[in-house]
């Protein structure tokens, strides 16, 4: 079973927010601050306003509802007010009847804003006090006492960067006002609760007058999930003017003014005793916001849950601050805030493992989590497959071999140098946000036997839309090709979560089972009914009724239309909440997830010590997905999640001007290519697992695969210190260019 | 006026040539599966197969970036998008990306389709890695291209031993399904649109293969008058000459890259092009342009200043003068051309007896990315091993493409170790980069030094890898 939209997708038929034909379309462009931090003194539009094609200019005296689209704290206005933030901030709303007369137009506004200095850097933002939310601490066991009894102790800094999601599709929406001052928004969204609430809020309307419709879409890792600004601009001005309004970023604009995956600075120590065993862990998360709370502390927390990374940790601090400063405000990212807080213990341990003299992956291997252990948050597992998948990994890729190849060559080279890693991978799944557990799923059987179904799940290429189907047909027992999902859209279900937290397929899948299961009873009972028969006798299968096994001599599709006109109800709503999660937010202390994703993964690389370049040559990857409910998507799944967290490690890298405006430009911000892709690229499902807290058994699969891609650093790192250990590792990412510096620069 | 077939239908239109292709496929032919993702050329998403009638009475197809393809450099072309594959049934590539689930959200995937049916149509050898590089300009955020490369794997297994002569090769394709029948007609149907070019003027904008120009000032173009190198059949060859090699000012990279005398003269060239750019851009990027182009890190300036090349320059009338490219740069994005003049050829010394050459390039991302620094260097040795000339260029370490000075002294000497080491040395002192994008100044400097040793190192390797 594989991608729904694939056929359409080949095709060119798929249908994404720009490609929906929409006569007397209005287009609308932001004109947005060029100053990191400052005071707006005055603002005139009056050019623009007459400009020829302009229907409207929009500034925040505009709002018809409230000037508002923070996420989680009420900090984010829509159009600017009185001060600027970030360049990139949005002040004015131009909208004309083409995109290249609302440019122009855009030329022609005047803003006079005195200029502040803008706080760039997350520790001096931390020591300002300029943070989101609030500093969370969290101490596990007695790490004091712990450090005092510890043999070996590492200290040290750390640093990890951002990144661009580089969705193909920018963000954009198209709004189309409607009778009654209603209004129907096609957007390119993973939130269609969240953002439907925000529309609603944003006009002045109640929630019932707004309709939210998202059919697919082109990429969204996380980017998609918590900034309104896009969906929200296009539809005030569709709102006001009656005219329908699509505003859509280009890519430039996109990577210049939306929000990346954090960039991380960490303070460590981590204590070991003489076997190597870990006691002690002390971690500080200083999280590179930007200028709004956007998702940023959720992301945090996430990162702070995760610390630990696969390893066993006794006695443990974490202190976690969200930093803010004047860069655009940082949100979701596939991992949410995982490879980040993973990755300080992998650099940590590795470091331990280069001092001390012994191979990373013994360290690693003996401090790798198993059933009893309990996680600094209150949770004892079990059925944890960490060593599972290690093992599995050396089966297949045989890790010790791989170290000892590496070793030889590396005695027997000074021009290239090779590196290895193990990755071992531990991902807690839900929300960590436990109310954004639920979701709900709406389920439709017309009289002709096919079958709809809604749910709150966005399909943005990651299958989820093909995991329901695959659901729906099993549950009530139809051939696959009777089912269709249709759009996500809020009218027909409310409040949905965002589809992340890699927890798409597991929640509306659930809500879906529920309401097939109660579809597949009605049907049977009439069925029952109907030929005479126990109900125990009869099942639904293929598409056949059978009773005892036999067929009963009418198919699927008689059953819908005789039970319809028999009067039985054809429509099914359910919804499935996660049961037995919580989380106390001052003692830190809960049971956050459902369930875990266990993975692990080695990953070798080749330095070219001269050039200071490198190849990423093979990879192998063991991922536990339960019972998959899509070998194929899962595979794609664990595929783009690992080459994307490979890209992190290495290539993508951010670069801020000294006033905080972004340099990297689609020609200069990087990701991986089909070249980048190692020659060795292996992928395993983890064999004869299973999983009772996910539909089917399946497990979630969408982001747990990315932190593999933290390998590629480490193994990067691995070369780098066989070719010279005298100094400091570079900061994640290793680009070419830091590879060299290490190899080559001046200074320590 | 701009007549072309646009995958089945003809069309005749009075938009503004300067529109860039894209714009019009979507917006006003109002077909949406060619997608529009960075205007750049940097992701494939907009790609297309541009046809042109050859004068065999063929069809060359190649895969280009629209965004950065004028409507105007259409006229008297086959256009084809991927609605002009048909769809029912699916196409060779289009089945095998869905086989191996080689899609997922699906906004690069059309893009996709039309470079491996690009690869189908034209690719000399049909091998498996010319159909990776094919791809090499197709971006996907979604898959990690594993998939992708096993379905570009099929196609290769299914294009196997299909007739690749040049007469025989499309209806061989339409039979395996590559593309549709309806190809078969389309040489024809093109021979009688009667496209008549523009010619060159004073106030026109030349443009060659576009591929910078359009990322430059793409507003600006849309209303300027356009003139199209590629419709200039008569400077589009590559041809060997006594002692030269003769490339016309409108050949593209690819069409070099892949030349017989290239391949004869210049072996090397054909590895060290696929780090120029991607198939996509190359397809359609001039050699002339990019020298024109006049970056201080151009891969192409940077390898002809080596090997010596010359530019014939055509200017009003058709007065004709000779320029060596190490004359040509005049200070940064300045060059020796004059308004209404022509690189109309690129004259290459063909290497003499004892000449080595190597390149040597690093970016932030091996292909599909610009130099941070690069290199190349043309060794002449004697029969007594002596160095007799030594030329070597450096990118990225000053406002134009450089020659390394004062290399006279290292004549007379063995290339070896200590000979890279004085070599390093002379490119340390010479270089004077500075800090951006691609790199810090610190670093391009002693990069720069480490690939003098880096092309010691190609020419006698001391270790194997």
């Amino acid at each position: 079973m594989r991608n729904d939209d694939t056929l359409m997708h080949v095709r060119g038929t798929s249908q994404f927010v720009d490609d929906i034909p929409v006569p007397g379309c209005l287009h609308a462009v932001l004109f947005t601050s060029p100053v990191a931090k400052g005071r707006i003194r005055s603002l005139d539009i009056s050019k623009a306003v007459t400009a020829p094609g302009v229907a409207a200019v929009y500034t925040h005296k505009d709002v018809p509802g409230l000037n508002q689209v923070g996420h989680v704290f009420k900090d984010q206005p829509l159009l600017a007010v009185d001060a600027v933030e970030y360049i990139g901030q949005p002040i004015a709303l131009v909208i004309a009847d083409t995109r290249r007369n609302a440019k122009k137009a855009l030329a022609l506004i005047k803003a006079d804003i005195e200029k502040l200095e803008p706080m760039l850097d997350p520790r001096a933002a931390a020591a300002a006090g300029q943070l989101h939310g609030k500093k969370r601490v969290q101490v596990h066991g007695d790490p004091d006492a712990a450090f005092a009894k510890c043999k070996h102790i590492f200290e040290g800094r750390l640093a990890s960067g951002a990144q661009e999601h580089f969705y193909f599709e920018t963000q954009r929406a198209l709004a189309v006002p409607g009778e009654h001052d209603t209004i129907k928004v096609y957007a390119s969204a993973q939130s269609p609760g969240a953002f439907h609430h925000h529309l609603a809020e944003v006009l002045g309307i109640p929630m019932h007058k707004v309709e939210l419709d998202i059919r697919r879409l082109g990429g969204g890792f996380g980017g998609k999930e918590s900034t309104a600004v896009w969906i929200v601009a296009p539809a005030m001005a569709a709102f006001l003017l009656k005219r329908p309004v699509k505003l859509l970023l280009e890519r430039n604009e996109d990577i210049a003014t939306t929000g990346k995956r954090h960039a991380y600075e960490y303070d460590y120590k981590l204590g070991l005793d003489a076997e190597g065993n870990i006691l002690a862990y002390d971690i500080t998360l200083y999280q590179h916001a930007g200028a709004c709370a956007d998702i940023s502390t959720a992301v945090l927390g996430r990162s702070f849950l995760h610390v630990c990374g696969s390893y066993r940790i006794p006695n443990s601090r974490v202190t976690g601050l969200s930093c803010r400063t004047n860069i655009p405000p940082n949100n979701a990212f596939r991992g949410f805030g995982v490879p980040q807080g993973t990755f300080a213990i992998e650099a940590a341990i590795t470091r331990a493992a280069g001092v001390l003299g012994v191979k990373p992956e013994e360290l690693k291997r003996r401090n790798l989590l198993r059933d009893g252990d309990k996680l600094p948050y209150g949770v004892v597992l079990s059925d944890v497959n960490a060593a599972r998948c290690w093992e599995t990994l050396e089966e297949k890729a045989g890790i010790k071999v791989r170290r000892a190849a590496v070793e030889a060559y590396n005695k027997a080279h000074t021009d290239k140098k090779r590196g290895l890693a193990v990755v071992p991978v531990c991902f807690g799944i839900s929300f960590a946000q436990t109310a954004l557990n639920q979701a709900s799923s709406l389920v439709h059987i017309y009289m002709d036997g096919s079958v709809a179904v809604s749910t709150g799940a966005v399909e943005m290429g990651q299958g989820v839309n093909a995991k329901l189907r695959i659901v729906a047909a099993r549950t009530l027992g139809v051939p696959l090709e009777r089912v269709r999902v249709e759009t996500t859209n809020t009218s027909r279900i409310p409040n949905a979560s965002p589809t992340s937290a890699s927890t798409g397929a597991d929640l509306n899948g659930m809500a879906t089972k529920y309401a097939c299961e109660r579809l597949r009873a009605r049907l049977i009972a009439f069925a029952a009914g109907a030929l005479k028969a126990e109900p125990a006798a009869v099942e639904i299968k293929d598409g056949e009724v059978l009773i005892s096994g036999k067929p009963a001599g009418f198919g699927w599709n008689k059953l819908a239309k005789d039970a319809q006109w028999a009067r039985v109800d054809l429509g099914e709503h359910a919804f499935y909440a996660t049961p037995n999660l919580h989380y106390d937010m001052e003692k830190e202390q809960g049971r956050p997830f459902a369930y875990y994703a266990y993975g692990a993964s080695l990953t070798e690389v080749l330095l070219d010590a001269v050039r200071g370049t490198y190849t990423i040559e093979a990879v192998d990857i063991v991922q536990d997905v339960g019972e998959s409910l899509s070998p194929a998507i899962d595979r794609g799944q664990i595929e783009g999640a690992v080459i994307q967290g490979m890209g992190w490690a290495t290539m993508e890298q951010l670069r801020y001007a000294p006033d905080g405006r972004v340099l990297t430009g689609v020609s200069a911000y990087k990701v991986p290519d089909i070249k980048f892709l190692p020659a060795h690229f292996d992928v395993t499902l983890l064999k004869d697992s299973t999983n009772p807290y996910a539909v089917c058994n399946s497990k979630a699969v969408g982001e747990p695969p990315f932190v593999h891609g933290i390998g590629a650093y480490l193994a990067l790192a691995d070369a780098l210190s066989a070719a010279r250990a005298d100094r400091d590792l570079p900061s994640l990412p290793i680009t070419p260019e830091k590879a060299f510096m290490y190899l080559h620069g001046g200074g320590k | 006026m701009t007549s072309f077939i646009l995958n089945e239908k003809p069309i005749r239109t009075e938009e503004r040539p300067g529109m860039t292709l894209l714009e019009f496929i979507r917006g006003v032919a109002c077909l949406s599966g060619t997608k529009d993702a960075c205007h750049e050329g940097e992701c494939g998403a907009c790609t297309v197969l541009l046809g042109s009638r050859q004068s065999d009475g063929t069809m060359a197809y190649k895969a280009c970036a629209s965004c950065l393809t004028a409507l105007g450099d259409a006229d008297g072309r086959h256009v084809v998008t991927v609605e002009g594959l048909g769809g029912e049934p699916l196409t060779l590539a289009q089945r095998l990306i869905v086989e191996h689930s080689a899609s997922q959200c699906g906004f690069c995937t059309p893009g996709i389709v039309l470079s491996l049916t690009g690869f189908a149509l034209g690719s000399a050898t049909l091998a498996y890695d010319d159909a990776v590089t094919a791809l090499d300009g197709n971006i996907c955020r979604c898959t990690g291209y594993a998939s992708i490369r096993n379905a570009a794997k099929a196609l290769c297994a299914a294009l196997e031993g299909i007739d690749k002569a040049p007469d025989r090769r499309l209806a061989a394709l339409i039979s395996s399904g590559v593309v549709p029948a309806y190809f078969t007609d389309i040489a024809a149907r093109l021979a009688g649109l009667g496209a008549a070019p523009v010619p060159c003027g004073k106030n026109t904008v030349t443009v060659a293969g576009g591929t910078d120009l359009f990322v430059q000032k793409p507003e600006q173009l849309l209303e300027s008058e356009l003139c199209f190198l590629s419709r200039r059949g008569d400077l589009d060859y590559v041809r060997e000459d006594k002692e030269f090699l003769r490339v016309g000012g409108a050949a593209t990279i690819e069409d070099f890259r892949n030349s017989p005398e290239v391949r004869r003269h210049f072996p090397a060239l054909a590895a060290d092009l696929l780090l120029h750019s991607s198939a996509i851009l190359r397809n359609k990027a001039t050699l002339a342009g990019n020298i024109v182009n006049a970056s201080p890190i151009g891969d192409a300036a940077i390898i002809l200043l080596a090997l010596d090349a010359r530019l014939v320059i055509t200017g009003e009338g058709g007065r004709k003068r000779e320029v060596p490219l190490d004359k040509f740069f005049l200070g940064y994005k300045k060059t020796d051309l004059a308004c209404g003049e022509l690189v109309s050829e690129i004259m290459v010394p063909l290497p003499p007896s004892g000449a080595r050459y190597h390149f040597e390039k690093v970016s932030n991302r091996t292909t599909l990315d610009i130099a941070a620094v690069n290199s190349a260097l043309l060794l002449t040795a004697g029969p007594d091993g002596a160095v007799k000339d030594l030329r070597v260029s450096a990118g990225g370490v000053g406002p134009v493409p450089m020659l390394l000075p004062g290399l006279d002294k290292l004549n007379g000497r063995k290339p070896d170790a200590a000979f890279f080491n004085d070599l390093s040395k002379a490119a340390l002192a010479a270089a004077a980069p500075i800090d951006d994008i691609r790199g810090s100044a610190e670093y391009k400097r002693l990069l720069l030094g480490q690939l003098m040793l880096a092309h010691g190192r190609a020419l006698a390797p001391v270790e194997a890898a």
